[in-house]
């Protein structure tokens, strides 16, 4: 187990400069996730952390030591690839057993780490069968064999349930994180997906074009996103925007949007007059019968315990997912407040939060 | 895919034209190795009905078959100038040694190439193609000299020098396409499992790249087992292969067709034992379920 640890890192291929200014710090046994757009730099700053890949600016810190510059073999960090990247002409126990090999382990104790991992894994049986024999996930759980075996001090995923289909993927999630919880290693997982980000992290790390945009947990991130992009980004349905200008009504500040005016909490550094953006999450719209947001009911969506109402607003779309207690029907008006602590309000200009 | 069965047949007919056409030759070829001279340039030609003879083989091979087509002739002792049966031996030794040079050099060479980054990589790449740019006769009448200079004339050793070589630039380009359809994440996993560059060569890479060494190996064999020009300016009396004693058959007082046939028969049987046992190896999807789909 090992802390890690970035200090303004950068990284350029050739003269693009791809990332800057990365700093964050994971402590040992944590989860951390690092969450992100397609092309956003998750891969590539895991490939650094894995030595793969050079560092272009800034020191790598594992373990308190600084590795910029030590071997990919040295750095006791196992990776699990986006593309789980087996050994096709090993069967799927030489497949983990390799590193062990490699490593001149004793032929039994190979044996015996090499089928414990197995048995965790659920791979016993297949583990005299190739690579290409194997279903999807059972390829993840080889890749993720490979890994185990070693007992690194870091663990380094890189979306590794991207291409399993969504019920096998919210199995693996649990499993993974179920696995954490017994091995605790310290592991960076990067994905796409925010669920993966918010059901498994301890730590969430936003990322954006190369830069960090938020670092936190779960909660913080969903309560208190640090920009719109976090805001929009995190959350299964998606938060729903008004621009606006503040106000100073009644003694506590307020925006002035297109969906009526909106109260905000006193605490936010707000001024009146400002140009801001406010960002209301659907599971914070509340159904309110002198309530300022005017909708029309366009789609009324049945989901079991909610129901999730498409409706019109001055503003564009209004998303609200809400109670079924209240029959709702299509092209009725619906009106919606939000309690002020729930209204995220960020900088028009900068987007950041207020 | 469902076809009618005007299509289907028409498919078998073309098929079998073109078996046919390339067949035909090697068919034609053979029958000639057994016929006597009289029975080779009949017109109208013949194709079956002649009088089969063993003697071009006997001939060409110093050894009596003693099974009784026609006359059995006394074997020359000693051979006799149509004796050829050595130079078969030289041509494998050198086909056979000159595709090992040219493999184990251009798959080391060619995960290099595909693998480690250094400057100059991809100029390397255009340089080592551009060899073989030239007509290789410009270069033989040089390589004689050189040859000579080093005492490589007529040696088992120059003449495989010199194909292992000639091969080399297609050779690296082939298995430098094969390493590079080998994700390289592969070898990173492996490097990430603490394997040497060499560990990771020989127990990850090797065995992925068995299809592409295969192809590879039988390209260069039959190069080697077909080159002409090499062999006839770099050697004299003691080691020559099959394509330039082939030409020995043309003589002051004609042209030997039936031992000639005889030879180049009997070339294709080594040619096609070692392709055949190459091929086993030449299965495709070698990477297939390594990665996700
Ligand atoms: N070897 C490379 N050479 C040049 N650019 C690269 C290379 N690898 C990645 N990039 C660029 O770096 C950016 C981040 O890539 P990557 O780390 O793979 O993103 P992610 O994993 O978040 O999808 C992308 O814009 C990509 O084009
Ligand atoms: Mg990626």
């Amino acid at each position: 187990m090992a802390t890690v640890e970035y200090n303004r890192i950068g990284k350029s291929f050739g003269a693009v400069n791809i990332m800057r200014d990365v700093s964050f710090r994971i402590e040992e046994h944590q989860f951390v996730v690092l969450l992100g757009p397609s092309g956003c730099g998750k891969t590539t700053l895991l490939r650094m952390t894995a030595g793969l890949e050079t560092v272009s600016e800034g020191d790598l810190m594992i373990g308190g030591k600084r590795v910029n510059d030590v071997h990919p073999r040295d750095r006791d960090i196992a990776m699990v690839f986006q593309n789980y990247a087996l050994y096709p002409t090993m069967k799927v126990y030489d497949n983990i057993a390799f590193s062990l090999e490699v490593a001149k382990v004793q032929t039994d104790e190979i044996k015996r780490r090499v089928e414990a991992a197995a048995e965790v894994l659920n791979l016993t049986p297949y583990l005299q069968r190739y690579p290409k024999e194997l279903s999807g996930g059972q390829r993840q759980r080889v890749a993720m064999g490979r890994a185990m075996v070693r007992e690194p001090s870091v663990f380094l995923f890189d979306e590794p349930l991207s291409n399993l289909d969504a019920k096998l993927r919210a199995h693996m999630r649990t499993e993974i994180r179920q696995l954490h919880n017994r091995l605790k290693t310290t592991t960076i997982y990067v994905t796409h997906d925010q669920i993966e980000a918010m059901t498994m992290a301890d730590k969430i790390v936003v990322m954006r074009a190369g830069k960090i945009e938020q670092i936190g947990s779960p909660d913080e991130v969903y309560d208190t996103p640090a920009s719109k992009y976090v805001a929009d980004f995190i959350g299964s349905a998606a938060i729903n925007f008004m621009p606006g200008t503040v106000v100073t009504g009644e003694g506590q500040p307020a925006v002035d949007t297109p969906n009526g005016r909106i109260r905000v909490l006193p605490g936010a550094a707000v001024k009146p007059g400002q140009k801001v953006i406010c960002g209301i999450r659907p599971t914070d719209a509340v159904v309110s019968d002198d309530g300022p947001i005017r909708t029309r009911a366009l789609l009324v969506e049945r989901m079991g315990h909610d129901v999730q109402l498409c409706t019109a607003a001055p503003a564009g779309q209004f998303l609200a997912i809400v109670d079924r207690s209240r029959p709702f029907a299509e092209g009725v008006e619906v009106r919606f407040d939000a309690a002020p602590e729930k209204v995220h309000v960020f900088d028009a200009e900068t987007e950041m939060r207020l | 895919m469902h076809q009618s069965r005007g299509i289907r047949t028409l498919r078998t007919i073309a098929g079998w034209l073109v078996v046919g056409v390339f067949f035909f030759p090697i068919y034609f070829w053979t029958t000639v190795a057994f016929r006597n001279a009289k029975d080779i340039f009949n017109w109208p030609p013949i194709f079956v009905d002649f009088e089969p003879t063993a003697r071009n083989f006997e001939q060409v091979f110093g050894i009596s078959l003693g099974f009784g087509f026609g006359a059995q002739e006394a074997v020359t002792p000693g051979g006799g100038n149509f004796y050829m049966a050595p130079r078969l031996w030289d041509s494998i030794v050198i086909a056979s040694m000159s595709t090992v040079l040219a493999i184990v050099v251009a798959t080391l060479a060619a995960y290099c190439l595909s693998r480690m980054h250094f400057r100059g990589r991809h100029e390397f790449v255009n340089w080592v193609l551009s060899t073989r740019m030239m007509p290789p006769v410009a270069v033989a009448v040089p390589m004689f000299f050189i040859f000579k200079q080093f005492s490589l004339l007529d040696t088992y050793l120059g003449v495989i020098l010199v194909h292992g070589l000639m091969n080399l630039p297609l050779a690296v380009l082939l298995m430098k396409s094969f390493f590079d359809d080998i994700p390289s994440e592969i070898d990173e996993s492996a490097l990430l499992d603490g394997a040497s560059r060499w560990t990771i060569f020989r127990r990850i890479v090797l065995p992925m790249a068995k299809g592409g060494i295969a192809a590879t190996a039988v390209l260069c064999f039959i190069f080697s087992w077909t080159e002409f020009l090499f062999v006839l300016t770099l050697t004299q009396t003691s080691i020559k292969t099959v394509p330039v004693v082939s030409s020995t058959f043309v003589t002051s007082i004609g042209t030997a067709w039936g031992n000639m046939a005889a030879l180049g028969a009997a070339a294709i049987v080594p040619a096609f034992i070692v392709i055949m046992l190459v091929q086993r190896h030449l299965v495709r999807g070698l990477t297939m379920g390594s990665l996700k789909q």
